[in-house]
């Protein structure tokens, strides 16, 4: 909070510091929580307990990364959501006759999409979010006619037994795989040109064009490992509960913003990792399971991310800055171009 | 239909000096693809048993209604060049389900506090928007998870309204048509009025167009922004409100898919994204075109998936199109 009060927040080295390190400061405070808050209820966090928030990690952290790293890259996907319910429903469908070959149909098609969605963005230039609400749409209204309006359950019991099957006593297959992606996503961005291409794309597009990034295919191939990571994070998903459903609903989309945003992603684009956007899914999978340990009713979860949410925005608008200095300012047109001259409409 | 967008719609096409003019390709698609669907729909008008009785235009007009005066209130949000907001169906279900609880203080004074929450929520989310630039997709995600855990909180399960509420009127017909739908016509017809004539729909314009030059013009901006946001949540409560008197019993997922409909009907009727260009009359037709499309294939026996399925594939066709033309008249 402090670092927005700096004059010139963007440029001082310590907010900075405090900015990039935010989203593992919270990430080391949730571990502590969750072994901690528990004991004043008389309740024990176990080894269990971590296996269960990694389980959950693994379904929509990977929903994160995808939706975290449109948004480094300056855009917004909305179809993660509906991949997220359509590619399970193929993986399950088809997985009934062949497990390789549903998955495999699954993750084409979530490849299609986000090629699909990506090649709009990035060649037509038309703005993200309303073609991936469509895009959302039509996948959801797939998903539903393919399952008949009603979830599909899928026969095949071993699957998801093997996937959960706990690893080390904290991991399991499901887990272990979610954390590859985001080890493979983080190795590219930190050790190859791509995760540079990627920020620079959001920072500043017309820019990255001029210096030769290729921008049209970092937009295309964000768009895919999008879709990608989502279907795979609803597949794992569906084969651990042996169901596809017929709609998900908007929680994936809700988990996925809430912990790229504290994970210190920027939706304006150019800033963020896979690094961060981990801590920030890791954050809010142990905030879930503290919850469920402390036997809390669910709608505290959604409130607590609700607040969550609405605090990161906070801190991370733009003319927060310029508001504080004009709140203390006794001039109220001390600051250029950001504030109008008016009375101020709303209290805070 | 475009009459306030003259200045942004019409002229700015002018070719440019120095490059040869060429067939507008996106123009014309624009205009195919209307042609194609109006074809389609008279076409399907004459073709599908049923279609034209009057019972089903006003099924259609009915089933409109709801999804409508969201839909013109939330046109405001996306012309003032907030994008939209994704927590609309939530709100929708809170205020109905606030206008049961206040049902004990008598009608009137449950259809005013509930108008005036919906106001207030939404007002204070454009007003985050509007004062420190926060995100208006995350500001209002973030709200809605708020408002279920609040509703979680503070109500289990269905809601009915007391004994002896005098909430019949809500649902009934006048001349065929159901009290909903003269709401939604009479909402949308002031709305777009306001929003051609007064001088705050004409500023709502120039701040989407444009917002450094509402900034330098010295509007106020955030209260714009506000004002834009109060306005959609004026007209979510409506709809609780109607929801609450049609459905008898309301939970929170009474407005199941009321966010993304909304949204598509704005989306339908061509308004821009970003804000600065459409009106609130292209809304109503996008909502029409929207559940006419609808009614037609629930007639012809498609599941509820396939309408949901074209209606996702009408609203990205509708936003590719008028985004090439857009462009294409804007710098051919």
């Amino acid at each position: 909070m402090s670092s927005s009060k700096a004059p010139s927040a963007r440029k001082a080295p310590v907010s900075r510091r405090v900015r990039t390190s935010m989203p593992y400061v919270l990430l080391a405070i949730m571990c502590a929580a969750l072994f901690v808050l528990p004991q004043f209820a008389g309740r024990q966090a176990s080894a269990f307990n971590v296996y269960d928030a990694l389980q959950l990690f693994s379904a929509y952290g990977l929903v994160a990364l995808g939706v975290g790293l449109t948004m480094i890259v300056g855009e917004f996907d909305f179809g993660v959501l509906g991949v997220f319910a359509l590619c399970p429903m193929i993986a399950v469908k088809l997985g009934e006759y062949n497990l390789l070959l549903g998955l495999g149909a699954a993750l084409a098609l979530a490849g299609l999409v986000g090629f699909l969605e990506g090649a709009i963005v990035a060649k037509l230039r038309v703005h993200s979010m309303p073609v991936t609400l469509g895009f959302y749409i039509a996948l959801l209204g797939a998903n539903i006619a393919i399952g008949n309006s009603q979830s599909v359950s899928f026969s095949n019991l071993d699957v998801g037994s093997a996937l959960d099957a706990a690893q080390f006593s904290i991991l399991s297959w499901r887990s272990i795989i979610a954390f590859l992606v985001f080890a493979l996503v983080f190795v590219v961005m930190r050790f190859t040109r791509v995760g540079r291409d990627i920020r620079a794309v959001g920072g500043d597009r017309r820019a990255s064009r001029m210096v030769g990034v290729e921008v049209d295919r970092v937009l295309i191939g964000v768009f895919v490992v999008s879709a990608l990571c989502s279907a795979l994070g609803g597949i794992l998903l569906a084969y651990s509960f042996a169901t596809a459903l017929s709609n998900p609903g908007l929680f994936p989309l809700q988990f996925a913003v809430t912990a790229a945003i504290i994970g210190g992603v920027s939706l304006a684009g150019g800033v963020g990792g896979a690094l961060g956007i981990a801590a920030g899914a890791l954050t809010l999978s142990l905030l879930q399971e503290l919850f469920s340990l402390l036997a809390a009713p669910t709608y505290l979860s959604s409130l607590i991310t609700g607040i969550l949410l609405v605090l990161a925005t906070f801190i991370a608008a733009p003319d927060l800055a310029a508001r504080w200095k004009s709140f203390r300012s006794p001039r109220p047109r001390a600051l250029d171009g950001v504030v109008s001259p008016v009375p101020q409409p709303a209290s805070k | 239909m475009t009459g306030v967008n003259s200045t942004t719609g019409g002229p700015a096409g002018s070719p440019a000096t120095g490059r040869i003019a060429y067939f507008h390709f996106a123009t014309l698609a624009v205009y195919a693809f209307v042609a194609v669907l109006a074809a389609l729909i008279v076409f399907g008008a004459f073709a599908t048993p049923g279609f034209l009785s009057i019972s089903n235009l006003s099924a259609i007009l009915t089933s409109t209604a709801f999804v409508g005066i969201i839909a013109v209130g939330s046109t405001l949000i996306m012309l003032s060049g907030s994008l939209f907001s994704i927590s609309l169906g939530t709100t929708t279900a809170i205020t109905a389900i606030l206008f049961m609880f206040l049902l004990h203080y008598g009608v009137v004074a449950a259809i005013a506090g509930t108008l005036l929450a919906g106001t207030a929520i939404f007002a204070v989310q454009g007003a985050l928007v509007g004062l420190i630039g926060a995100n208006p997709i995350i500001v209002t995600i973030g709200a809605g998870a708020i408002q279920e855990g609040i509703i979680g909180w503070l109500s289990p399960g269905d809601i009915t309204p007391p004994p002896g509420a005098n909430i019949e009127f809500l649902a009934r017909t006048i001349f065929g048509l159901p009290f909903s739908v003269y709401v939604f016509l009479g909402l949308a017809l002031a709305l777009d009025l306001c929003m051609r004539h007064t001088r705050f729909g004409l500023e709502i314009y120039l701040l989407g167009e444009n917002q450094p030059a509402a900034r330098a013009a010295g509007l106020p901006v955030s209260l714009l922004t506000t004002a834009a946001f109060a306005v959609a949540g004026f007209c979510v409560a409506v709809t609780g409100v109607l929801v609450a008197g049609f459905a008898q019993n309301v939970n929170l997922q009474v407005a199941g898919t009321y966010t993304f409909d909304a949204i598509a009907a704005i989306l339908v009727g061509g308004s821009a994204v970003t804000g600065g260009w459409g009106s609130v009359g292209r809304t109503v037709i996008g909502a029409l075109i929207i559940a006419t499309v609808t009614d037609m294939l629930l007639l012809v026996g498609a599941s509820t998936g396939m309408q949901i399925l074209v209606k996702g594939l009408i609203v990205t066709t509708v936003v590719v199109l008028l985004h090439l033309s857009r462009r294409e008249r804007r710098s051919p």
